[in-house]
């Protein structure tokens, strides 16, 4: 590939990333936000395999299967499991309303850009172009945590703020060494498991996942 | 002489083929829906019997109410000479870039939300509040999406636009390049009133915002009216078409390359409007405080075009 095409689509890529971290925000129902989710590692996934094909390099290939396994097949089969078993398919009243949302996260990506200049205008990796939107990826995650109340879709912005990292290292480096994605793969799948027990004791003890009505002790 | 001819062959083409470009896309949504649904010449048909009708005006109306039709079918006429449809560097390409095109369409909404206004019907000033609203949320994003795209091409002349992308053609995967696309899509759903910010087939008095406003006129103004909205709907998807992928636009002006650009327009224009007919039959309306976070999700499509192809070359 030439490497002009190949920045561009990588860019390409993770704007798209990007972009399925927004429909979070945009969308109200936990399985749509699962589904972005999804969406989004798929498209984390294509990247690797973009870098990987560039670089030449055979452990991102392996490391683009693992991660099609866990966070496109796995991860959201744990979570839609989750959600049709609590039976919480709204997230209702966010902190920040959807518009607001939108506007904030404009300004986020602007943040990303501001942060990441320095990287992105002396650097000469051709993935440049993508290392902001990874970045803004992050900090979109982040927003998603704090902003929605229900628990599930807390966990779906710890994913993506995690997305957000795995993008960036892969941007930025070509990817990390095998053994140390392996213990983030570890980390990232046990955070979900112990979650998904966390959503079912929330449920359980307070008959709601809205994390809000988690202040009084006694209900 | 010739670049003169091909400007008339411009408007002239965005005359003839805007009806049946309404035509057809009403008709696959009829089949996707299991109806058979009218012929392709039914909005010819329904021109052509306006145009023979006597108008009523209400005595309470101003003369903006007789000039906005002319208005509107006049500013949509002449975007069409700004816009590459069949050939890419126009004559008129001086007078005009992107930004007066998009302003000329502007200025159609401008007064119908005014003629919406002028006869004091509740529904005209029901639809004339929904469409500024819409068109102020929608105004930012055309001109983020359009820097996006100038940005791209170093230029906000649309001839200059098609010419980078058919010299570069890998720039049409660039992300600045499909974003501005994404972002332009919905702003001509929106300002098309097309589902899910407007249904086009329905009267129904909730949930109109076009039809409210052109609900008083009859006869040869409400033909010019929807002759201009049809042409606007044409002109839209014209601009998305070529600027997106301009191959088949006539570089050279000779008698060959002019068909085959005409053709490749049909082609592409068949196919956009196959999309808006699949994604017509897949939505439902949004509901009207629903519009403007479609519009923030195209904003905010419109500002990664811009990042993207600006911020880092």
């Amino acid at each position: 590939m030439a490497p002009d095409l190949f920045s561009r689509l990588v860019t390409l890529a993770s704007s798209l990333v990007l972009l399925s971290g927004i429909a979070v925000l945009w969308r109200h129902s936990l399985e749509a936000y699962i589904r972005a989710f999804a969406r989004q590692s798929f498209l984390f996934v294509v990247t690797i395999v973009l870098v990987a094909a560039q670089t030449g390099d055979a452990r991102l290939y392996l490391v683009a299967a693992l991660v099609f396994l866990m966070k496109v097949v796995l991860i959201p089969n744990v979570l839609q499991r989750v959600q049709r078993h609590v039976g919480a398919d709204l997230e209702i009243h966010p902190y920040v309303n959807t518009p607001a949302s939108l506007v904030i996260t404009g300004a986020l990506t602007l943040l990303s850009y501001a942060v990441a200049s320095p990287v992105t205008t002396l650097g000469s990796v051709p993935t440049r172009g993508g290392i902001p939107l990874a970045l803004a990826t992050v900090f979109v995650g982040l927003f998603i945590l704090v902003s929605r109340k229900s628990a599930l879709s807390q966990i779906i912005g710890f994913l993506v703020l995690e997305n957000g990292i795995a993008l960036l290292a892969v941007l930025a480096t070509f990817g990390v060494p095998l053994i140390v994605e392996l213990g983030v793969f570890l980390d990232v799948l046990l955070g979900v498991l112990v979650m998904q027990v966390f959503v079912y004791r929330i449920r359980e003890t307070f008959d709601t996942l809205d994390v809000d009505r988690l202040k009084k002790l006694r209900h | 002489m010739i670049p003169w001819l091909l400007e008339a062959l411009q408007c002239l083409m965005t005359l003839i083929l805007a009806p049946a470009l309404i035509g057809f896309v009403r008709l696959l949504k009829a089949r996707l829906q299991g109806r058979r649904g009218a012929p392709l010449v039914q909005p010819y048909r329904d021109l052509a019997k306006l145009l023979g009708k006597e108008r009523v005006v209400s005595t309470q109306a101003s003369w903006i109410f007789r000039a906005a039709p002319l208005v509107l079918f006049a500013s949509t006429l002449v975007a069409s000479l700004l816009i590459p449809l069949v050939a890419a560097p126009l004559p008129f390409d001086r007078v005009g870039d992107l930004i007066v095109v998009v302003y000329l369409l502007l200025l159609g909404t401008f007064f119908l939300a005014l003629a919406g206004l002028d006869t004091g019907s509740p529904f005209g000033g029901m639809g004339a509040s929904r469409e500024m609203t819409i068109a102020a949320l929608a105004e930012p994003t055309i001109a983020l999406a359009i820097f996006g795209m100038g940005a791209g091409a170093g230029s906000t002349n649309l001839g200059e636009i098609v010419a980078r992308t058919l010299a570069n053609p890998g720039s049409t995967l660039s992300s600045g390049h499909l974003m501005a696309f994404a972002a332009l899509f919905i702003v001509m759903l929106a300002e098309c009133g097309r589902l899910p910010v407007d249904n086009p087939a329905t009267h129904l008095e909730l949930t109109m915002i076009h039809e409210a406003m052109i609900l008083e006129y009859s006869g040869p103004y409400l033909a010019l009216l929807e002759w201009a909205a049809q042409m606007k709907f044409f002109l839209f998807l014209a601009l998305l078409c070529n600027l997106v992928c301009p191959w088949g636009v006539a570089v050279a002006l000779r008698p060959g390359t002019l068909s085959v650009a005409v053709a490749a327009l049909i082609i592409k224009l068949a196919v956009l409007a196959i999309g808006i007919a699949l994604l017509e039959t897949r939505l439902a309306k949004l509901r009207l405080f629903r519009v403007p976070e479609l519009l923030g999700v195209s904003f905010l499509l419109a500002l990664l075009a811009i990042t993207t192809s600006f911020l880092v070359r």
